[in-house]
Order: C-alpha cells, then structure tokens, then sequence
C-alpha cells in the first residue's frame, strides 16, 4: 500500500506538472509535422514518414525519462517534502522505488499517448503498423525503464544540473557502446583499451534496444533479441535502482 | 497534575548518549551538533524543547524521526529502536517549516499521508474529515496547498501528524510564524491531546507557551543539555523584582526605586525583591497611598539566557572539539 501511495503521488504530482505538457505538447506537433516529410521526400517516402514518427517517439520519451528522473529524489529532498515520508513507518526502499514506479507510470501514459496518435496517423495514412512497431515501443519502454533508474541514481546525491549532465552522458555513451568496444579493439594504446573496455562494461549498452530500422522498415524483430534485450534491461535497471536506493538510504537530510 | 508527572509513567521517548557530528567541506571538518543528550518523555506529558538558535533542537529531533543518523548514543520511541521505521507507526511528526506536495488539496494530501499508515480507504476519510474540522481548515479542504497561507500550512501539517492517531506527537516550532489566533489553535490542540492520554514532545522559541503548557522542559544550549525538568523546578520560586503601584504626595521628591511608569501623582516603582518593605515604609511614611505591590517573578527567558552565557565558552569550543 505505501509502495502504490508513493508511486501514485509521484505520478499525480508529474501529471498535473505543466512542464510535461509542454515536452507532450512538442511530441504531437513533431508527429504530425512528420505527415509533411512526404510531402519534401524523394524516395520511399512512407519509411520516411514512419522514421521521423518513431525517431520522436524515442526523443520525446528519453528527454521525459532524463529530465523528470533528474528531479525526482532532488526536488523531495530540496522542498523537504522528503521530512514528512521518511519520518513515516516506511523502508527508505520504499520511497525510491515507488518514486520510480510512479514516474515510469508517467513514460508509459505518454509513450501510450504519442503510440495512439502514431497509430492514428498510420491507420489513416499508410495502413495499420506492423508488430515490430509494437515490438519496439516494448524495447524503448524498457530502455526509458534503465535511463530513469540511472537518472534517480543521480538525482539521490547530486543537484539536477549535475544529474543531467551524468544521465545525458550515460544516454550518449550508453548509445555508442557498441563503437566504443570497436574503437578500444582497434585502438594501438593499451590505456585507450582498458578505457574503452571499463566504459563497455560498467554503462549500460542501450544500443540492445536499438530496433528503430527493423521497425521503420517493417521488419520483424528475432525473438532472442526481445528476450535478451529485456532481461538485460530489467536486470541492469534492477542494480542500478539497489545502488540508488543504498545511496539514499545512507543521506541525512539537512 | 498531569498523568505524566508520576516517575513511574512508562517512557515513550529514550534518548542516551545521543550523539550527532557533522562533517563539511573537503577536509571534513567536524562540528559537534549535539552531545551526549540523555532524556526519557513519559506518556501522557507535554515536554518542551528549549534553546537558542543552532542548541540542535531540530538535530535532536531529526535524528529521532530518522531524518539524520545519530554518530552517537541510542534512541527509543514507544520502545523501539527509533531507526527501525516500525518504531514510527505511533508517532505523528511535524518538521520545522514543513514544505508539502503543493499540486494537493488538503483532502489529498491527508489521503496520501494516511495510507503510508496503511490506513483503510474508509477510515481516513473518516479522519480527514475530524482533522480538518479540528485545524479549521474544512473550507478549504479541496483547495491545492500552494493557495494556502503559512498559517494554513502550518494547520494543514498539523493534520497530517496526527493522521494515524499517534501515541506521541513530535512538533517541531509548530507555533513559528504563525499570528496569535494560531498559536492558541495549536496550544488548545496539544491540550487537547494530553486529555486523550497522548504525549507531545515539542521544541519552541517562544517560551511564554512553553511555560504555560508544559509539563516538563528541557534546555539544549550549544549541543548540550543545560537542564532538565518542572518549569517551576527550573525557574524556581526566585523574584526577580517587585513593581509598586503608589499614589505619592507633592512635597514627595526622593523615590525609593526606579520609577518605570508615572502619570500624575500616580507611580509605579520597581524595586529589589530585599527593598520591598524598606520602600513600602518609607512610602507610607510620607503618606503615599500603596494601590498594588505586585512580585515578578523569574521567567524561562532567564534562565535560559543565564544557560547562554554560562555555555559561551563552551561554544566557542565546538568546532574545535575534534580537531
């Protein structure tokens, strides 16, 4: 019960926040300026239109993840609303995991959002999506599930300029992982390869939720991927949330 | 006399030894917030928490509620370790300045704080509604906090500590900030709980309501407890000083005291409580007519300030006491 009341204030607290409907607002005007890329496209100009459509889906989702996560614990414990929870008969687990539940309430009310109108827009346009396009709004919602984690992670002990800054690298790194294992193999100074293979190792590889292609072009997504992709993700986001949960629980609050 | 002025009242609030010492900037530099603090809060008792600003009222306070852990000592509320969050489930806390999520209405807000108690749907409707009757804030009860005033909030915080019904109630300045109509609403709702049984641990500034609704005080200067007991105990039955009211005559030119007031031939003389007789004959024997001797005794605010100075150079000392 207390997990659901946490989780739920956080998502009430999110979706009454005008900020969100300024990032929501953004998102259906980029999907509905995605309808005119056929209009200036030379080629196949459906897989363009579905490109741009998705490519903003993904955006609009990880900048709502990074910046509603970078502010989530911070702005609890800068207001001190944080005072009247933790003096409460609750775990301090319990705060930070259902902070996280909560806002991964919020992601999946918008992905499901910007997904209807995506459908909309298809099914009066191009015909009815295929699977894959289903299939990777699952791998964004999982990857947006480990970008928020990490995002609460820092938001537990840094301010939200310092948390974002950590959560956009992450993002960015997380997204090259791949190139960075290619660049440390290929690189000639054993200091650039160890750096490579630390950064390879200890951030997440979000490239694994990289469907975007498969998806534009109706292609299906092997179901090794799926499973793989999701239980690394579940899996990683699962330390994380621990790391950012041994973090708070360790803060006095001043 | 209250419930509580018996020794034998069972303890719902232990503190031994307790501790706490902040560290800041790169090189860690210690600083002592509190010191070896040992108290027991038996039930049924209104206990005050006194000291000037940086006692380490609120670091006492804040290590009980689990906000900041103690570096020392241990703690108990209503028997149990006060970092087991379980030991939380009958106490009601109000923190200093309270800050709450302010997209609520005061209904929700109350609903969210209730069901962290695990409280049924049906109950805390039940409850919220007694509350906001009890802080006066039924009118408002579906107004978002961000509308609200200090003094609302303040209300409004006050519902929320005692949403579970606690055993122990732990107010942190609840009268701070707010006008004198408030300040009784809290006063007649911290009575109010004592008549139920429940015990209030509370720290305040302002010491006149202090003295008037204690039943115990403690004094915190400088991390330290400076003493510990019955307002009357601490203050003791010494007279400050007495005030003479007197209707002197014209050919009277030497005054025996310091005249405070004076409106015609109407005086009031303020004199050491050992001058009172002296002045009081000599008054009379110029044939002044004595309207009213009334006694001043010592208030909370002295002994207090008499606490300060005495622990001035104990302060002086805190940085420093681990370096």
């Amino acid at each position: 019960m207390q997990l659901w009341a946490i989780a739920a204030n956080t998502y009430r607290e999110n979706i009454r926040d005008r900020v969100l409907y300024s990032i929501v607002f953004f998102a259906v005007l980029v999907l509905c300026a995605s309808l005119v890329m056929e209009e200036i496209t030379i080629g196949d100009q459906d897989k363009v239109v579905r490109s741009v459509a998705l490519g903003a889906i993904r955006a609009f989702g990880s900048v709502m993840s990074i910046f509603l996560g970078i502010g989530l614990v911070y702005k609890e414990i800068e207001k001190k609303t944080v005072y009247t929870i933790v003096s409460k008969p609750i775990a301090r687990w319990v705060f930070i995991v259902g902070k996280y539940l909560g806002l991964m309430g919020v992601i999946l009310t918008m992905i499901a959002l910007m997904a209807g109108l995506y459908i909309t827009l298809m099914l009066t346009q191009q015909g009815p999506p295929a699977l894959s396009v289903y299939e990777s709004w699952w791998m964004l919602t999982v990857e947006l599930g480990l970008l928020t984690a990490w995002a609460i992670l820092f938001s537990s002990y840094s301010a939200p300029i310092t948390a974002a800054s950590f959560s956009i690298a992450v993002f960015v790194i997380g997204h090259l992982a791949d190139d960075i294992w290619r660049f440390g193999l290929q690189a000639e100074s054993e200091q650039v390869r160890q750096i490579a293979g630390i950064l390879y190792w200890f951030l997440p590889n979000l490239s694994v939720f990289n469907v975007h292609d498969l998806a534009v072009h109706h292609l299906p997504i092997p179901f090794t991927q799926l499973v793989h992709a999701t239980g690394y993700g579940l899996g990683y986001t699962a330390v994380v949330l621990s790391l950012a949960v041994w973090v708070f629980s360790g803060r006095d609050f001043k | 006399m209250s419930p509580a002025s018996s020794s034998t009242a069972e303890v719902v609030l232990r503190c031994e030894g307790l501790g706490k010492v902040y560290r800041s900037g790169f090189f860690r530099i210690p600083y002592v917030g509190l010191e070896d603090l040992s108290l027991d809060v038996r039930r049924g008792e209104i206990f005050g928490f006194i000291g000037p600003n940086g006692a380490g009222k609120t670091t006492t306070i804040k290590c009980l509620m689990g906000l900041q852990a103690a570096t020392s000592g241990k703690a108990e509320l209503l028997g149990k370790d006060h970092r087991d969050p379980e030991s939380k489930r009958g106490v009601g806390f109000l923190p200093e300045r309270p800050y709450f999520y302010e997209h609520l209405t005061a209904r929700e807000f109350l609903h969210f704080y209730g069901s962290l108690f695990g409280l049924p749907k049906a109950v805390r409707a039940a409850r919220i509604d007694e509350l906001l009757a009890r802080v006066q804030l039924e009118r408002f009860a579906d107004v978002p906090l961000r509308a609200y005033s200090k003094g609302m909030l303040q209300r409004a915080g006050v519902a929320q500590a005692l949403i579970n019904d606690p055993e122990l109630l732990v107010l942190d300045e609840p009268m701070s900030g707010l006008d004198p109509m408030g300040r009784l609403l809290i006063r007649d709702l911290i009575f109010e709980e004592r008549r139920r049984g429940r015990t209030v641990f509370f720290s305040s500034h302002i010491l006149a309501d202090v003295e008037l609704i204690c039943d115990r005080v403690a004094i915190l200067v400088g991390g330290r407890l400076r003493g510990l007991g019955t307002v009357r105990e601490l203050v003791g039955d010494r007279i400050k000083h007495v005030d003479i009211a007197t209707r002197v005559t014209a050919a009277e030119t030497e005054l025996p005291g310091e005249v405070i007031r004076r409106d015609g031939d109407a005086v009031i003389l303020r004199v050491g409580p050992d001058d009172t007789d002296r002045a009081i004959d000599r008054l009379r024997a110029s044939g002044a007519a004595i309207l009213s001797v009334t006694p001043a005794r010592e208030h909370l605010e002295s002994v207090l300030l008499d606490e300060v100075q005495r622990a001035a150079p104990i302060n002086q000392k805190r940085l420093g006491v681990l370096a």
